[in-house]
């Protein structure tokens, strides 16, 4: 496990933040997770990240407001975007927002190593 | 010889007189000094004329002049008076005797007793009039008043009463009694028929006539003590006399008093007999009045409730007679006449050919017709009639047509309305359920899935590691069963609202339907960013209802909320869902949006087909939300916030027996759910 390669997970989705960080954790990454953009923003991992699983729609906060508010920050965390809704609208936004993807849900596990192995490589 | 001839003279039946030319009586037979009590002596002359009655004596002495100057034979008719005061009535025949040159001489003449003629006379007079006045619809009680007199007239000395029987056929009603006292009538009026309470109170009971021929030793009656009240207003005699109809019910009592004791001879009889008769045929007339007038009454009624009008028509003459309710339909002025022209002015333009074909085709085949005719009224509305008419022959072998007309216009229009309904539901069903909805069921559908085969690559591989990680595959396993059953529940919620075929009454926990629609909704509500608050009350009482039918209500109330404050940029897109008591044992559900809310005066517009102040929006569901809602017995409506976005509730009855209508609601909704269902399936 490589202590640089931190990988958060953000998801209001109590499962998602149950079975990610384990599935990451076994493809070998530092994992942690949080339940909203701004329990994120608040933790102390947010410099550690090199990688944000980041759900699109939250109550509160959402994906791309927290993309928004990174960038702001001069915090540019590459961002793997997942999302329930299959809408390609807002898939293309985030990706010309500097997203380095966006999966839907159900996703496979290839594609979310492929992913995450390309977020790092930006970082 | 002269006392031969006198002989004769005093034994003819009638009375003989003679007279000089100028009427100066010089002879009257024995019988006439007998009858009037008056002596020869003081009858001579004109002194015979005071036994003349004394209201028929001016027109005796005229027609009395009128002969003696004519010269001729004549007959006239008088009443004279009896010795002992009573009056009959003499035909006088008068003949001239004249010499050899032609002069007269004498008058001869004859008076015979025409009385009981005269009185038999007047009777059928009085029956006759009594029978025009019944035939031509005089008040019972002025007919049976005129009766009473006639028979006092011809029972001198008589009282007469008529009593009824009530409907009931258990108490006596006052009939008439025009020479009785007030306040013996109203003692009689009132009593029950039994025979126990008067004579006429027997006789009614026993259909059967009661004599008391003397009041003053009549023991019946007692307990009602009859006798003392008839006795203190003078009578002392009471002949009853059932009245019966045909069918031989007991219509009243026909009753004669007398002021002294006295029974009734078989003159007395055949009176009682004849009038009774004619006394049954007037009540049973005006009773049959009545109920005609009723049924009459009833007909007109019933015309008017269910908005049908009846007529007649004469093919040949084209005489048409019109109820008053097609007077009121076809907006004629009550008893124009109506004509074949006057009802085609009234006729919609486009339907008139049809109109003058099928009035060709009746007269010619004469055959039964039903159709549909649109009028124009003159305020260019439109009514919808339907017209079904019967053809026959009558009497005379003329074609007449007999029909009714109902107005169906509010029928029509209503199926136009439940078109719209329908097309409205339909569109609601697609446009709103599955747009939104799709999304969302994905949504709440991908979410588990997703967890599922994470856990499972996971599972996967702390199997494959060396050694084996096998507590934490078997708790990723566990999170995969959890996430299935996750996704298994979305399906089941789905089917409950989507799957029901038949309208159902059953207690629903508004809350929890409310909180079903929320989870189906949630993910819409989050992407569409809606912060949703709910404050469902605490022990609310279950409502009687369609479960379903209220939930797509708020499914429509609350996409319709989240849609209202999409473009809202400003301000918290908040939402609160409130359930609560409402008076008068109501359950109320209150959404609040923040979304652009509404004008004012644009309430009522809301509720109208594909209104809608958003673009792309769905304010198609309201009105078929709110149709839904009135088949619960409850109300829907949107009320402008305070500050910004607009506030919807609907409050129902609890435990309502029955949720009418719910029915016609669910014939629409159902063609539109399965429809969306087929859709859902085919995707």
């Amino acid at each position: 496990m490589d202590p640089d390669s931190l990988v958060s997970v953000v998801d209001d989705d109590e499962s998602v933040r149950e079975s990610l960080p384990d599935l990451l954790r076994e493809l070998g990454f530092a994992a942690q997770a949080f339940s909203s953009a701004e329990e994120f923003l608040a933790s102390d991992y947010v410099g550690q990240t090199r990688c944000l699983i980041l759900d699109i729609v939250m109550p509160g906060m959402s994906g791309p407001d927290l993309q928004l508010e990174l960038t702001c920050r001069r915090q540019p965390i590459p961002i793997v975007f997942i999302t329930a809704h299959g809408d390609e609208a807002v898939r293309s936004r985030v990706l010309e927002r500097g997203a380095v993807e966006c999966l839907f849900k159900p996703f496979s596990e290839t594609a979310l190593l492929d992913a995450v192995q390309t977020a790092l490589r930006v970082s | 010889m002269e006392n031969e001839l006198t002989r004769v003279v005093n034994a003819i039946p009638g009375f003989v007189w003679s007279a000089a030319p100028d009427g100066s009586v010089d002879f009257l037979n024995q019988r006439w000094c007998d009858y009037t009590g008056v002596s020869l002596e003081d009858a001579r002359g004109s002194g015979w004329q005071t036994a003349i009655h004394p209201d028929g004596a001016p027109r005796f002495l005229d027609d009395w002049r009128s002969l003696l100057e004519s010269g001729e034979a004549g007959q006239f008719e008088a009443r004279f008076r009896r010795f002992d005061g009573t009056f009959r009535w003499f035909l006088i025949s008068a003949v001239p005797l004249r010499d050899e040159a032609g002069d007269l001489v004498r008058w001869y003449g004859q008076n015979t007793d025409i009385d009981d003629r005269k009185r038999a006379e007047a009777l059928l007079a009085g029956e006759k009039r009594l029978l025009e006045m019944v035939a031509g619809g005089c008040s019972l009680t002025v007919v049976l008043e005129a009766l009473c007199e006639l028979v006092e007239d011809a029972a001198s000395g008589s009282y007469c009463s008529v009593v009824l029987v009530d409907p009931s056929g258990t108490r006596l009603e006052h009939g008439a009694a025009p020479s009785l006292p007030v306040s013996f009538i109203t003692s009689i009026i009132g009593r029950p028929v039994n025979v126990e309470s008067g004579p006429c109170a027997m006789a009614a009971y026993l259909n059967e006539q009661v004599i008391a021929a003397d009041l003053t030793i009549e023991t019946r009656w007692e307990s009602y003590t009859w006798c003392p009240m008839a006795l203190a207003h003078g009578l002392q005699a009471c002949w009853s006399t059932p009245i019966s109809s045909t069918a031989g019910k007991v219509l009243g009592a026909f009753a004669l008093y007398y002021d002294e004791p006295q029974r009734p001879t078989s003159v007395h009889q055949s009176l009682i007999e004849q009038f009774t008769h004619i006394a049954s045929i007037a009540i049973e007339r005006a009773q049959s009045h009545a109920r005609l007038t009723r049924s009459e009454a009833f007909l007109a009624e019933a015309q008017h409730l269910s908005s049908t009008g009846s007529f007649a028509w004469r093919a040949a003459t084209d005489e048409i007679a019109w109820s008053e309710q097609l007077y009121r339909i076809f907006e004629f002025d009550q008893g124009v006449p109506v004509t074949l022209e006057l009802i085609g002015r009234r006729v919609h333009p486009e339907d008139a050919p049809m109109w003058h074909e099928m009035i060709d085709r009746a007269r010619s085949d004469g055959r039964d017709v039903e159709y549909e005719l649109r009028l124009q009224m003159p305020d260019h509305s439109v009514k919808y009639l339907h017209v079904v008419a019967h053809g026959a022959r009558n009497q005379d072998g003329q074609l007449e047509y007999i029909g009714a007309v109902q107005d169906v216009t509010e029928r029509r229009l209503s199926e136009a309305a439940l078109d719209k309904v329908r097309s409205e539901l339909a569109h609601v069903a697609r446009v709103a359920s599955l747009g939104a909805l799709t999304a969302s069921i994905a949504h709440e559908v991908n979410q588990p899935l997703s967890g599922i085969i994470t856990n499972a690559s996971t599972c996967l591989r702390m199997l494959a590691a060396d050694p084996p990680n096998v507590a934490g595959a078997r708790q990723t396993a566990q999170r995969t069963i959890r996430d299935g059953h996750r996704a298994s529940d979305v399906i089941v919620r789905l089917r409950a609202l989507f799957s029901k075929k038949d309208a159902t009454t059953e207690a629903v926990d508004l809350n929890e339907s409310t909180r079903e629609v929320i989870a189906l909704t949630w993910s819409e509500l989050q992407r569409s960013r809606v912060v949703l608050r709910t404050e469902l009350g605490d022990n609310l009482p279950p409502v009687t209802g369609d479960r379903v039918q209220l939930q797509q209500v708020i499914l429509n109330l609350l996409l319709n909320a989240a849609e209202a404050m999409r473009g809202v940029d400003d301000r918290p897109r908040q939402l609160v869902i409130r359930t609560e008591r409402d008076e008068g044992d109501r359950v109320r559900l209150t959404l609040q949006d923040a979304g652009v809310g509404f004008e004012p005066h644009g309430v009522d517009r809301l509720f109208e087909a594909f209104y809608t102040t958003k673009r792309g929006g769905m304010g198609i569901g309201l009105s078929v939300s709110r149709s839904i809602i009135e088949s619960h017995h409850g109300r829907l409506w949107a009320v402008p916030n305070d500050g910004p976005g607009a506030t919807f509730s609907f409050s129902i009855p609890c435990g309502a027996p029955d949720v009418m209508g719910a029915h016609n609601v669910r014939a629409i909704a159902t063609p539109a759910v399965t429809e969306v269902e087929h859709v859902m399936r085919d995707e």
